[in-house]
């Protein structure tokens, strides 16, 4: 069984900054990976790197066995990349359903058959009661889900998750833990960036750490945690 | 022989036409540098400019040069209006909106211009207006020179201003980074006014150049100059004086060259051809830094 | 759907029945409905895919060349020759869409004006194509059915479907996939392609429906002329204001554009006889009112506010 998805020695550079000095990672099917690091750790970089949306100096990027590098964003989501944006970014002017409806149709190109896949994907992520709401009208908790619901609607074989917790207060934020581990139940691999660590140690079933371009830890979430590396960077040297 | 000075002579044309054509990139390159606003109506200052020479000439006799410093006048304090009650406002909006604006005033003053003195091309005659210089083998026109000298003088000014006064400072932040100059600060909304306001004095001191060698129609003529004067500026690289001037040479040689040596029906499509390859392949100019791209 | 639907047959209705309660202005209706279309076709891509482009005079231009030119020189009925002039609109928009979609925003406009201007100088200078500066005259068109082409009450109901035409494509476009990816490409591109959508792709396809729908309005035009010169066919003026028609009445609307061609045409009319050729003045004044206090043009106000009427009282219920 291939993995969802393999990164082999990635490097990214920014003008004459590396931002991702040579990382690797593997995400196995059903699992979550946590992605962590401090603030600039290039985190977002390689996540970026991964989804197509910034170029790679260095490395391969294989998704389910099938080699993806240098494919752009869009093919990669016809392959089955599903990815949520940190800065949550609804189509202002459709409602939530017609949102979801856009990248529904990339499996469904019938119009019956792709509005009943994105009420389905809305029902998931519970915002069905607002799918003829303007999206732009929605509040921080939903504006997530909505964009989870949109990552959904392309039937992907595997979730990209850039730090959807952010900024939630406990309750929505239970919620969104619950719906991203019931989404790995049904079978989906995940990968999650994230700040928020109480997220990572519930759902991650292994955990990468960047700091400064460079994976500095990998394992199990409590022992990363205590990674005597991974502390000082995150505390800095001090 | 004769080909040699007929190509310095050519050359020489080119480089005179081309210091009026940077006159008019130099005013759209500073509006555009400090308030990222594509000035669509750049070319219909220049046509007013033009207007202004005309209605003085016609009405009290004067040569355009005389006219020139109502000109400059009038169009700052112009440009300065236009800015506060048009341009402030829609500050924060996309790109394409200030495009949109600015096209309507260019509309707007075509139009205006259209209705005050009717439709037919109109220009200036002075006096000196077939006077050569010689230079050696190759003769100057006078006319030409003047407007050459004028150029000269105002981007010398303009330079001036920019570099050495305190004022001058104040624009170059805004042009490097308004929030941040704000947070210093400066007055981003006065120099944004004054910026526009210098842009189109600028073109109207070009329009008053240009009067005695070309002739002007209300509509089409600042169509044109815009034009032109995009192609100056994306020659020489968006937002930059000293690129804006080479631009406007380069554009000024290119065009009697083409004209001279390949076919003079196409004169002013070469310009073009040049401004899409050098947009398409180096948006930031022949000698800029990098500029928005997909 | 329905509403879009209803609209389509009152524009029937009310396109049948002027000529019978204006027929002294049947001059101005073709006008209005030209505009209308083109308008609209001009809308695919500028309002949905948003990508402002101020060079579509060039496609009417090319529909009134080619049926000019099909009648005279080689003695082609106008349908082919429209055809003709379709595909060949296609082709320029996929060449040249194809260079320019990478440029951002007002750089892609700039890069249609450049482009636009060349074909113009083209058209004026290369006599052995278009009869040069002089311009063509069509002298006969073909009677199909015993149909005179150029009387204008045929050519009224020409321009009549081939408004209901553009916009009923509209109206198609708004609600199939197409029209969502364009959308959501105009939105936001990163997201679109999130969602597996090409963006270039998507505008290409747009700009060809754009520009070969234009370049059947032009045929009809050049019918409607009888005498074609370069620079007023392939003319900057033009371009701009298809452009502001659309942008004015509403960007991405279906009813927006037709909207925007009644008002703006039918001003021009009325004030023809103060302004005379500088009724252009209005379209200025006009674009920027709308884009001081009616940002999504007078059809796009009208829509935000209902929908958020709508909303809140269902909210409320």
């Amino acid at each position: 069984m291939p993995e969802a998805l393999k990164a082999e020695d990635i490097t990214v550079r920014f003008g004459g900054v590396l931002a991702v000095d040579r990382v690797s990672l593997a995400l196995k099917p059903s699992e979550i990976l946590g992605l962590i690091g401090p603030n600039g750790a290039g985190k977002t970089t390689l996540f970026n790197a991964i989804t197509g949306f910034v170029p790679i100096e260095n490395g391969r990027v294989t998704f389910f066995g099938e080699e993806v590098t240098g494919e752009p964003p869009y093919r990669r989501a016809q392959r089955g990349m599903g990815r949520t944006f940190q800065t949550e970014r609804p189509f202002e002017e459709l409602t939530v359903l017609e949102n979801v409806l856009v990248p529904a149709f990339l499996k469904k190109p019938r119009r019956r058959e792709a509005e009943s896949l994105a009420m389905a994907m809305l029902e998931r992520v519970g915002l069905a009661d607002r799918a003829h709401q303007p999206a732009l009208d929605l509040n921080l908790a939903r504006r997530r889900r909505l964009e989870l619901a949109k990552a959904l609607a392309i039937q992907p074989r595997a979730l990209f998750l850039d730090e959807v917790m952010a900024g939630l207060n406990p309750p929505a934020l239970r919620e969104m833990i619950g719906l991203v581990r019931s989404l790995s139940a049904e079978g989906l691999a995940i990968l999650m960036v994230e700040h928020i660590m109480e997220a990572i140690i519930e759902l991650s079933d292994h955990v990468i750490v960047l700091a400064n371009g460079r994976k500095i830890a990998e394992g199990k979430p409590h022992d990363v945690i205590s990674d005597p590396l991974v502390i000082e960077a995150y505390l800095g040297t001090d | 022989m004769a080909e040699l000075i007929s190509l310095l002579q050519n050359l020489s044309n080119g480089l005179l036409i081309g210091g009026v054509y940077a006159m008019i990139g130099v005013g759209l390159t500073l509006i555009f540098g400090v308030m990222r606003t594509i000035n669509f109506a750049h070319g219909d200052f220049v046509v007013l400019g033009m207007y202004t020479a005309f209605l003085f000439n016609m009405q009290l006799g004067w040569d355009p040069y005389f006219s020139l410093p109502v000109a400059m006048a009038a169009g700052f304090l112009l440009g300065l209006l236009i800015e506060r009650v048009v341009l402030a406002p829609i500050v924060d909006k996309p790109h394409e909106t200030s495009l949109l604006a600015t096209l309507g005033i260019s509309l707007i003053i075509g139009n205006t211009l259209l209705l005050t003195f009717g439709g037919e091309s109109k220009s200036v005659h002075v006096s000196y207006a077939s006077l050569t210089v010689p230079l050696g083998a190759v003769r100057i026109s006078v006319i030409l020179l003047l407007a050459g000298l004028v150029t000269i003088i105002v981007i010398g000014a303009l330079y001036f201003l920019l570099h050495r006064t305190e004022f001058g400072r104040s624009i170059r932040a805004t042009a490097e980074n308004r929030l941040g100059a704000e947070l210093v600060g400066i007055n981003t909304r006065r120099v944004q006014g004054v910026v526009f306001g210098l842009g189109t004095a600028l073109a109207m001191t070009a329009g008053v150049a240009l009067i005695p060698l070309l002739f002007a129609t209300p509509t089409q003529t600042g169509a044109i100059l815009t034009l032109k004067a995009f192609v100056v500026i994306v020659l020489g690289g968006l937002g930059r004086i000293g690129a804006a001037v080479a631009g406007g040479l380069l554009l000024g040689m290119v065009e009697v060259l083409g004209a001279a040596y390949v076919s003079s029906a196409y004169r002013d499509a070469y310009g073009l051809l040049v401004f899409l390859v050098i947009l398409l392949f180096k948006p930031e100019g022949l000698f800029g830094r990098t500029v928005k791209r997909v | 759907m329905i509403g879009n639907l209803f609209g389509l047959l009152l524009l029937l209705g009310a396109g049948l029945a002027y000529p019978w309660l204006l027929p002294g202005a049947l001059t101005v209706g073709i006008t209005i409905l030209l505009f209308a279309g083109w308008a609209t076709a001009w809308d695919i891509l500028g309002g949905w895919a948003g990508q402002v482009s101020l060079g579509h005079a060039s496609f009417v231009g090319i529909g009134a060349y080619f049926v000019a030119i099909g009648a005279m020189d080689y003695d082609l009925a106008p349908w082919w020759s429209v055809l003709l002039a379709v595909a060949a609109a296609m082709l320029l928009a996929l060449f040249w869409g194809g260079l320019t979609f990478r440029l951002h925003g007002p750089y892609f406009t700039l890069s249609t004006i450049a482009i636009a201007e060349i074909l113009r100088l083209i058209a004026i200078n290369e006599n052995w194509l278009t009869g040069g500066a002089t311009g063509v005259f069509i002298a006969t068109l073909p009677m199909p059915f015993g149909i005179d082409l150029f009387d204008r009450l045929t050519q009224f109901y020409l321009a009549l479907a081939f408004a209901l035409g553009v916009i009923g494509c509209v109206v198609a476009l708004s609600r199939s996939r197409f029209g969502y990816q364009l959308r959501a490409v105009r939105e936001d591109e990163n997201s679109a392609m999130a969602a597996g959508i090409d963006p270039t792709r998507v505008k290409l396809k747009a700009f060809m429906l754009s520009s070969g729908l234009t370049a059947i309005g032009g045929g009809i035009y050049g019918m409607m002329l009888s005498f074609l010169e370069p620079h007023i066919l392939f003319f900057l003026l033009l371009s701009v204001q298809i452009a502001l028609t659309a942008i004015i009445g509403g960007r991405g609307t279906v009813w927006g554009p037709l909207v925007g061609a009644v008002l703006l045409v039918g001003a021009g009319e009325v004030f023809r006889t103060t302004f005379a050729e500088a009724n252009l003045l209005i379209y200025g004044v006009l674009i920027l009112l709308v884009i001081l206090f009616l940002p999504s043009g007078i059809v796009g106000e009208v829509n935000r506010r209902l929908i958020r009427r709508r909303y809140a009282r269902s909210a409320q219920g």
